[in-house]
């Protein structure tokens, strides 16, 4: 009860709610119509998806203020790359709610003769732009510290050969008589062999360090929904739900534990 | 900038703020229903409005439990009369939550059948009894507080020479009214949260008690009391030390 309390008093993860349950009704409508449901409940569902997209629209009200301040702090960040890719993945996020403002001034009459598709087309190139710096950015941090695995796991390697040096002299006729039926290595089987180690070496990285593992999904599933809209990848609207569900689940996860956000 | 952040992060802050937009629209309404020149204005307003009201009716989905969890804390109290009143205040909020949330299912189509009219009227009877649970607790402190001002020796000489050097015609007819009011108002000054917290208490009573058709006013008073009540509710959450405790 005291847990729900707190979760509800953050502004941020009723906001996250809201989404989950606005992504399920996209998913839920898509799943009813190919079922072949009565119009009266589709409307029902489309409504709803739309009721509650206006109310978040009008809690995101203030929002463009809160990306520009967190771009103010990425702008101190000591890393040239994360600088960069924070700093202008926050400013588009600002962008991105202005733009929305001005969609929710549009949807709720106050400004009718808005023309509310060409807001919208720019409201999600903003929120594109956003994710790819954020993809950028994870597959920056996940390329560092796959070299530093990498590294780690050679020294290491290194050192048990130093440190026992009567049975290598074994191991290499071991190796040497392994390796003797066995046909020359081809270009195919040396890349194969080399893109295995790297695929471990990834798992190992994303298991070691569940928040940035959980900002890749995050980021990742949320790219399908500009990538629809702008109708650059056109996935259809079952897909969407299903992408927005997920993300929503993981950064409603992220709230709960904040120990799984990824910092900075 | 940061502290804006702050307090829009505060769910109840953002609540506040749309709660006063609410109201502001329904008394410009009102001011501005007889001008013709400015439909094009009233028709924005009341989309406004209405966006507002439907807006905070989603966002106050989860409010329920909030309340009878604090019903729960008031429950703990050691003063008898607090603890009715506050816990009765909160299990009537409790109450006026659900038809509220009973209400919203109804508007956006999830249920069918209900008596929107009936529900209406059963979450502002909901919300009255809680107001003047409210307002009980307030006229409960301030006796309180002036009791305990009047048992000051200090304050005995200041009402001693209050009453001494003002000798109009009221004072000397009616003494022990201008020493009762003196007496109320040196308390509320001396402690503002109490004053913040009984004039929006005052001041939220005139919406039920227009909608329940108990004292009929116009929709310029609700508009004026709401925005009023809504100002000084959003003044609370920005200074804590003005929220009236527990």
């Amino acid at each position: 009860m005291d847990s729900w309390v707190r979760f509800n008093a953050q502004s941020q993860a009723k906001e996250r709610i809201f989404r989950a349950a606005q992504y399920a009704c996209t998913l839920l409508g898509y799943t009813l119509q190919k079922g072949g449901a009565g119009v009266e409940v589709l409307k029902m569902v489309k409504q709803l998806e739309a009721h509650m997209s206006l109310t978040r629209k009008l809690m995101r009200l203030g929002n463009s203020a809160e990306a520009v301040e967190a771009a103010k702090r990425a702008v101190h960040l000591s890393d040239s790359v994360l600088r960069l890719c924070l700093t202008v993945a926050h400013l588009n996020r600002a962008m991105y709610f202005a733009c929305d403002n001005v969609l929710w001034a549009g949807k709720s009459g106050l400004l009718p003769q808005l023309d509310q598709d060409k807001w919208s087309q720019r409201s999600f190139r903003y929120y594109l732009f956003a994710l790819i710096l954020n993809l950028t950015r994870d597959a920056y941090e996940i390329r560092l510290l796959m070299e530093r695995e990498a590294r780690s796991s050679h020294s290491g390697s290194k050192a048990t050969w130093t440190s026992s040096p009567s049975p290598s002299p074994l191991e290499n006729n071991e190796l040497s008589h392994s390796s003797l039926p066995s046909l020359p290595p081809t270009v195919l089987a040396l890349l194969s062999q080399r893109l295995s180690r790297q695929f471990r070496v990834l798992v190992t990285v994303l298991r070691s360090n569940p928040p940035l593992l959980l900002d890749l999904l995050k980021n990742s599933c949320d790219v399908f929904i500009p990538l629809d809209r702008l109708g650059i990848y056109p996935t259809g609207q079952g897909f969407v739900g299903a992408c927005g569900l997920v993300s929503s689940l993981l950064s409603i996860l992220t709230i709960v534990h904040p120990w799984l956000k990824l910092k900075p | 900038m940061e502290s804006f952040i702050n307090f829009t992060n505060q769910s109840q802050g953002r609540d506040r703020i749309f709660r006063t937009t609410q109201y502001a629209c329904v008394l410009s309404k009102y001011l501005l229903r007889n001008s013709s020149a400015r439909k094009e204005l009233v028709v924005k307003l009341q989309s406004l409005e209405s966006n507002m009201s439907s807006g905070r009716k989603l966002l106050r989905l989860g409010n329920t439990v909030n309340s009878i969890d604090a019903a729960k804390r008031t429950l703990q109290l050691s003063d008898p009369v607090l603890r009715l009143c506050l816990t009765m205040a909160n299990l009537s909020r409790a109450l006026y939550f659900t038809c509220d949330s009973l209400l919203w299912a109804t508007n956006v189509g999830l249920v069918h059948g209900v008596d929107k009219e009936r529900w209406s009227l059963n979450a502002s009877r909901c919300y009255f009894l809680s107001l003047v649970m409210s307002l009980t607790r307030d006229v409960y402190t301030i006796t309180q507080l002036m009791v305990q001002r009047t048992r000051d020796r200090q304050f005995q000489h200041k009402i001693d020479q209050h009453l001494n050097e003002s000798p109009d015609v009221a004072t000397v007819i009616l003494p022990q009214l201008d020493a009762f009011v003196y007496l109320l108002i040196e308390s509320l000054k001396s402690h503002p949260s109490v004053a913040l917290d009984t004039l929006k208490n005052i001041c939220d009573l005139f919406i039920p008690l227009d909608r329940l058709g108990l004292y009929r006013s116009n929709p310029g008073v609700v508009g004026f009391c709401g925005l009023i009540s809504s100002i000084l509710g959003i003044v609370s959450v920005l200074q804590p030390g003005l929220k009236i405790k527990p």
